[in-house]
């Protein structure tokens, strides 16, 4: 908008007096456009939270109350940690089984990495839920994996594989699943830029390629792997879907908590926006905490 | 975008008055007969689809047959829905700024949803099946001596479960209890499942339980959590885990067994001791509805006889028309349809009003994040 | 030539293992894609027979076909959003000097480690403290907020890439800033452009969690999808959708990243 203003006025041509693309210009819209849908409205669930704002009518002023509940009740924090947990099982199993991936592809010298890095994240590319389905289909009592051993005879119907489904196992396998393929990125982006020739000079100085590896390799992808953690990890914290989909009564997470505390429970929006804001902030220090690796190079595909 | 919002509201009212004067007047001239037409004119006067707030399994996705006569008839205003999980789900969509025509929370809401402002009272002169619903239904849907709620169906919350695998002990709620069947049971996620710890625990008033009391039925559930399966929320989920076999024990609704009972499964559907909860549909009517006719014309088709009987057939649940009878024999048995008194005292208790809901609710929220 | 980060076998044993995970990343999809034939209405084995049924039956369901309707208009605003304001941050943050550079990047950057969780609920909360009734428009706002740091992501290092004494030459020789970027720069980036727009476009179409708090009565694809997968009847339909949108995703990623990387090595990086 600010931009064919500027390119409408019939400015003479003189450099310094063109206001097209300013930097303000380039910015102002972008900023703008944050700043309405995405700062403010995290200011509003903040204020909900202390009671400063309600869509209740009667009167409501600043208070710490639902903060207190929610810092004092075992059952919440209990749940925050369970979440954190599952979290960081996914995370870590995910980022190990990726990066052997990531450096196959990165370092193996192979001509076609990029068509196999293609084929590793094209599913992530793909429907989120479909993906969810598939497993639901698959895991269930008389799913595909069960019928298919009663079908082959390893099992008989009456004693399938049960609790495949509707558990914490099936929501960290699908949860693993879902972010497998996206963390070989960031991963295969350091080892990428990798200068080769320090492997070479620690060959040379007579590293065998594990010490290489420990001494060279590893620390110089470091970035990489905090990055594809991160990726993850904040991601599958405030995870509702997959939980409610295949997680039963033991995979409820933090984040099906705070979606009944806005629906399905009666509307506890002050207790719901103290939870989002808690899961926001442990998210924002962890974050700044890893800010260094998240520059737009880490990321960017190539 | 305000003040557009209250252009639409004040014209609502405007349409609303006229509405009323035309019925007034017809009243006054011609008696009921003249009343109808009234109603109709006033329906082909008001516009767009009907907005129907309900749950899932109700509209365009099964249950077209209980609003078929008023899709005949209004053809032009044809319902549109929006899915409610439940009655909590449904007031954070209207606080969210959903705007539907009416709704159809169950019966322990009515005093809520009446004293909440959202809702008006219907007029039970302009539904002319009106005269054939459960006196005793009908009743539960007043409140200050209007009629906010509109009975339609009615079961109970009772327990399903499988007859080859699972050999209860005594006819109780106990059962969802029972640690000889862990990882086979479900509950159902609502704070009424409270209610039901309170009936287990032999309380007087499960429905208003004093904090010592809540703590002991909260108590109870977080202990047998471990039992549990599946928390269901909507019919479908239960219906998938228990038709694949990895349910045994479900808390669940008298269409959960016809359900189960049609994937030849060998299922009871069980009466606690402690005796079933019975619930009863009622639709409710928004305030500021600019549909407030087709509304009445919806909920009238609802109500029918022939209306009654298909949804007894097909869903296994009663229905408030006394008229209604369902083909199957044990169905009628079952649901003790000739008895006008099925769902109250002494043969079960009517699910009633929570006063403190909002407490109710924040311990249940506990229970499941435990 | 030895090489210095794998062995043979290591080399060997690394394939083998991709293969796997591979296979273990398709597999789910493959089943859905044998089952969506299968004419049982039940996904267990063994299969009863083929039948094109359900692909038919959900060619003629039309809620269906709305909702694939509503998230395609949807995801086209909202990559069409996304992308202008990916291209004026990405102009910017490549191209001009200020103060608080690293500021305004992490903030343009921020949407990527929201929970979406929070940030529905927000957006929610907003709307409903403003009054804007929830519709289309509310969803499109939101996914314009999710996918525009990803376009910065795909168009910063395209920018940093391209010879700036380009644009430096033709805006010497005295075209407008807007000259100089319509002429010069966008050309040269419009394969990331494009890319910037595909990535927005499924990242919109596949979203559930912010649009289920803000959507209004038309309901998105992954909308539908939910509630749909809760209902056993529906699930073979659900399965050939899903075989349809997967195979067609999958051919408009893989013909997208081919057609970039033809369009880019014709263009010439550096």
């Amino acid at each position: 908008m600010a931009t064919e203003a500027g390119a409408a006025a019939p400015l003479p041509r003189r450099r310094r007096l063109r206001l097209d693309l300013s930097t303000p210009a380039l910015l102002g819209l972008p900023l703008g456009w944050l700043a309405v849908f995405f700062l403010v409205p995290i200011a509003i669930v903040a204020a909900y939270s202390f009671n400063v704002y309600s869509i209740d009518p009667g009167p409501h002023s600043f208070t710490l109350k639902a903060w207190h509940d929610f810092l004092h009740s075992p059952i919440y924090l209990k749940l925050f940690w369970k979440s954190v947990k599952m979290s960081l099982a996914v995370s870590a199993v995910v980022v190990v089984l990726a990066y052997p991936l990531a450096y196959f592809l990165a370092l193996s010298g192979t001509k076609r990495k990029y068509v196999l890095l293609l084929l590793l994240i094209a599913p992530f590319l793909t429907s989120y839920l479909l993906r969810v389905l598939a497993w639901k289909v698959i895991l269930g009592d008389q799913g595909v994996i069960n019928s298919f051993l009663f079908w082959t005879g390893l099992r008989s119907p009456d004693h399938p594989v049960s609790q495949l489904l509707y558990s914490r196992f099936a929501v960290m396998l699908v949860l693993g699943y879902i972010w497998l393929p996206f963390v070989a990125l960031p991963i295969f982006v350091s080892l990428e830029s990798l200068d080769r020739r320090l492997l070479e000079a620690a060959s040379d100085l007579g590293a065998s390629r594990l010490q290489a590896f420990r001494r060279v390799t590893l620390p110089l992808s470091l970035p990489g792997i905090f990055a594809a953690f991160l990726f993850v990890f904040i991601p599958t914290l405030g995870e509702f879907v997959t939980p409610s989909l295949v997680g039963g009564a033991s995979g409820y997470m933090y984040g099906n908590q705070i979606v009944d505390l806005f629906g399905t429970g009666f509307p506890d929006w002050e207790t719901g926006s103290v939870l989002a804001i808690f899961l926001l902030g442990v998210v924002a220090v962890l974050t700044v905490a890893f800010a260094r690796f998240l520059q737009p190079g880490q990321v960017a595909t190539e | 975008m305000k003040t557009t919002g209250e252009g639409e509201r004040e014209y609502r009212r405007s349409e609303l008055l006229k509405l009323a004067a035309v019925a007034g007047g017809a009243v006054i001239l011609g008696g009921p007969a003249a009343l109808a037409k009234a109603a109709q004119e006033g329906a082909t006067s008001e516009s767009g689809r009907l907005q129907v707030l309900d749950w899932v399994g109700y509209g365009n996705d099964g249950g077209q047959s209980m609003f078929a006569q008023y899709v005949k008839t209004h053809p032009h205003n044809k319902p549109q829905f929006t899915h409610m999980t439940n009655e909590s789900d449904a007031l954070a969509k209207l606080r969210a700024g959903l705007k539907p025509d009416l709704f159809r929370p169950y019966v322990g809401w009515v005093k809520y949803f009446a004293e909440s402002g959202l809702v008006q009272p219907w007029n039970p002169k302009l539904i002319s099946n009106f005269k054939h619903l459960n006196p005793f239904m009908v009743k539960a849907g007043q409140q200050h001596g209007k009629q906010y709620g509109i009975p339609d169906d009615w079961g109970f919350d009772a327990i399903l479960y499988r007859s080859d695998k699972v050999h209860p002990k005594a006819r109780s709620w106990g059962l969802l209890f029972d640690e000889r069947y862990k990882g086979r049971i479900a509950w159902f996620d609502d704070l009424e499942m409270l209610v039901i710890a309170g009936l287990y625990l032999k309380m007087a008033k499960p429905w208003h339980q004093t904090d010592e009391q809540l703590k002991r039925s909260q108590d109870l559930l977080i202990k047998k959590k471990h039992l549990v399966r599946l928390i269901w929320a909507s019919e479908s989920d239960l219906w998938q885990a228990f038709g694949s076999k990895e349910l045994w024990i479900a808390y669940a609704w008298p269409n959960d067994w016809v359900q189960m009972k049609n994937k030849h499964l060998k299922v009871v559907y069980m009466r606690p001791k402690e005796k079933p909860i019975a619930w009863v549909g009622m639709f409710m009517l928004l305030k500021g509805t600019p549909r407030p006719h087709l509304a009445h014309a919806y909920v009238d088709a609802w109500s029918s006889a022939k209306s009654g009987k298909w949804l007894e057939n097909n869903y296994g649940y009663g229905h408030a028309n006394t008229v209604a009878r369902p083909s199957s024999s044990a169905l009628l048995k079952a649901l003790q349809l000739t008895n006008p008194k099925a769902v109250t005292e002494p043969a079960a208790h009517l699910d009633r009003d929570i006063p403190r809901r909002a407490v109710y609710a924040r311990m249940w929220e506990e229970v499941k994040a435990s | 030539m030895s090489d210095v980060a794998l062995s043979p076998s290591g080399r060997w044993i690394l394939r083998a293992f991709f293969a796997l995970v591979v296979l273990f990343l398709y597999a789910p999809i493959v089943i859905l894609l044998i089952f969506s034939f299968n004419s049982s209405p039940v996904p267990t084995f063994p299969l009863s027979g083929f039948t094109f049924h359900w692909y038919r039956e959900f060619i003629s369901n039309g809620e269906l076909r709305g909702a694939l309707e509503t998230s395609a208009i949807i995801a086209a605003l909202s990559s069409v959003g996304a992308v202008v304001l990916g291209i004026l941050a990405s102009l910017a943050l490549t191209r001009r000097r200020f103060r608080g550079k690293s500021a305004v990047s992490a903030l343009l950057l921020s949407p990527l480690v929201i929970p979406y969780i929070v940030f529905g609920i927000s957006l929610l909360l907003l709307f409903h403290t403003i009054g804007v009734p929830r519709s289309l428009f509310t969803v499109v706002i939101g996914h314009i907020v999710i996918s525009l740091p990803y376009t910065i992501l795909v168009l910063v290092p395209r920018l940093d890439q391209i010879d700036a004494s380009l644009e430096e030459a033709a805006f010497d020789l005295g075209a407008s800033r807007l000259r100089t970027f319509r002429s010069i720069t966008l050309p040269l980036i419009l394969p990331a452009v494009l890319s910037a727009f595909l990535i927005a476009f499924t990242t919109s179409f596949d979203e559930y969690a912010v649009a289920s708090f803000v959507v209004g009565p038309r309901v998105t694809f992954p909308i539908y999808l939910y509630s749909a997968l809760r209902f056993p009847s529906q699930l073979p339909q659900v399965i050939a959708v899903a075989v349809v949108v997967l195979v067609l995703s999958l051919t408009v990623v893989i013909a997208a990243e081919v057609g970039r990387r033809i369009a880019e090595r014709r263009l010439g990086t550096q």
